[in-house]
């Protein structure tokens, strides 16, 4: 797997703009998302032990430390960190579970905070300089995610109104003439119970993928064309500073526009997570 | 699910990675649980207090409300009572003033009365003292005009009251054309 050795920038070493033995620019592709493991397990399907496992490391640690030391010591008069996990409850509990759940979503609120600050600090890895790479852009990462949520769905409305109830409310949509409906169950079928959570796993793994993407090309673009030393003289050479430079700016301006984009992904996660939640709390409507 | 190892397929999952990205989501999700019964014990309390708090100003503002409302009626009472005895005071001073009013019209009455009857009295004493002296000069004069001597005192005294009821009766009739 991923057997290619890949680098961010251009593979061939030297490969400027404006050289005199015409190399083009070799834009980075997905190989990004494929890195050489260092340990190959040797089984059929697996990655082997890859800068993933490493990132995600970080990710966990960062996640389960952001949450350890600011409840630790939790007080009556909050401390900063306690107020930042408060904060970040609060806008949970009133975004996203009060909304989309109802009062009693605040038993989901735990899970909510997980998946939030899990699903953040994995993103934001892409960001860290030295690992640089969204755990998320990963499918495998999203899909535990998105998969749990999928089961915790059916297992709640199993419990709250019986096999049969669940899965009428959620094959059956009310109000829809019994002659239309074998064509309605299965669209339903398929649209509930398969297409449902790949959308939501694959929207959280696709928007970083596509951002990571993004920002590799910006930064291989910005060193490609970063050539001073010229051959072709100094005028090429002062040009290909200021495409560099635009590359740069590009670069500044999409990191900052990512982290935003990083934020939303995980709180969007998180308040569809509540949606389907409450929606199997509520049964048929 | 995709667990194709293809190569370079984006969409494919990787077993291996899947069961690490489980263990890391349940590592969280324990610390999130063992951590939560802290935050929501310290956001309780501190909802406690805040609705200690809240009920304490309350009680405070009750307090302060009813002891405002007591002022305000003492206030009430006071300025009621300085009114009646303004009222009172009015009315003992136009009271005082009608009674000296009415002492000093009894009194100018009296002494009205008590000079009209002191004035009728000397007019009394002053006519009977003129009438005998009147009685006595006219019978003086009469015998020294008329030379004669009227005989005894009842024929003189019968004279002279004839005349004075003549000088009466026109003197009266004189006061009578004057008016």
């Amino acid at each position: 797997m991923g057997a290619d050795v890949s680098v961010v920038a251009a593979s061939e070493p030297g490969c400027h703009i404006f050289n005199d033995f015409g190399c083009g620019f070799e834009a980075p592709g997905v190989s990004l998302f494929f890195p050489t493991p260092w340990v190959d397990f040797g089984l059929p399907g697996t990655s082997g032990l890859n800068k993933y496992y490493l990132v995600a490391v970080v990710a966990l640690l960062v996640a389960a430390a952001f949450w350890y030391f600011t409840t630790r010591n939790a007080k009556v008069v909050p401390s900063r960190g306690q107020s930042m996990a408060e904060l970040l409850v609060g806008f949970l509990r009133d975004q996203v579970t009060r909304t989309a759940i109802g009062k009693e979503g605040d038993r989901y609120l735990p899970l909510m905070v997980t998946l939030f600050i899990f699903i953040f600090s994995m993103n934001v890895m892409g960001l860290i300089p030295g690992l640089q790479l969204p755990v998320t852009s990963n499918l495998a990462f999203p899909a535990v995610l998105a998969i749990i949520v999928f089961l915790l769905w059916n297992v709640i409305g199993i419990r709250h109104h019986g096999f049969g109830g669940h899965f009428k409310a959620r094959l059956v949509p009310s109000g829809v003439p019994g002659w239309i409906l074998p064509i309605v169950v299965p669209i339903e079928a398929l649209s509930n119970f398969v297409i449902r959570p790949g959308t939501h796993m694959i929207r959280l793994f696709a928007t970083m993928f596509a951002g990571h993407l993004l920002l590799a090309l910006f930064a291989a673009a910005g060193f490609y064309m970063f050539n001073p030393t010229s051959p072709m003289g100094p005028i090429f050479g002062a040009i290909s500073v200021g495409y560099s430079g635009l590359a740069l700016v590009g670069f500044l301006l999409f990191t900052a526009f990512e982290l935003f984009i990083m934020a939303v992904q995980a709180y969007v996660f998180v308040l569809l997570s509540s949606i389907y939640i409450g929606e199997a709390l509520e049964g048929a409507h | 699910m995709i667990l194709a190892a293809e190569q370079e397929n984006v969409l494919r999952i990787h077993w291996d990675e899947f069961t690490f990205g489980l263990i890391a989501f349940l590592v969280i999700l324990a610390v999130v649980y063992k951590m939560w019964p802290r935050l929501t014990k310290a956001l309780d309390e501190r909802a406690d207090q805040i609705e200690g708090g809240i009920a304490r100003a309350q009680k405070a503002e009750a307090e302060a409300d009813e002891i405002r409302q007591q002022y305000k009626e003492k206030l009430e009472e006071a300025h009621r009572e300085y009114a009646q005895e303004l009222e009172k005071a009015k009315e003992q001073r136009a009271a005082i003033i009608a009674e000296a009013r009415e002492e000093a019209q009894v009194e100018a009455r009296r002494i009205i009365e008590a000079a009209q009857a002191q004035i009728e009295a000397d007019r009394q004493q002053a006519f009977v003292q003129l009438r005998g002296e009147i009685g006595a000069l006219s019978t003086e004069l009469a015998t020294r005009i008329v030379g004669e001597t009227l005989g005894d005192d009842a024929a003189r005294s019968r004279v002279v009251d004839r005349f004075l009821e003549e000088l009466e009766r026109s003197e009266g009739s004189t006061q009578a054309e004057v008016r």
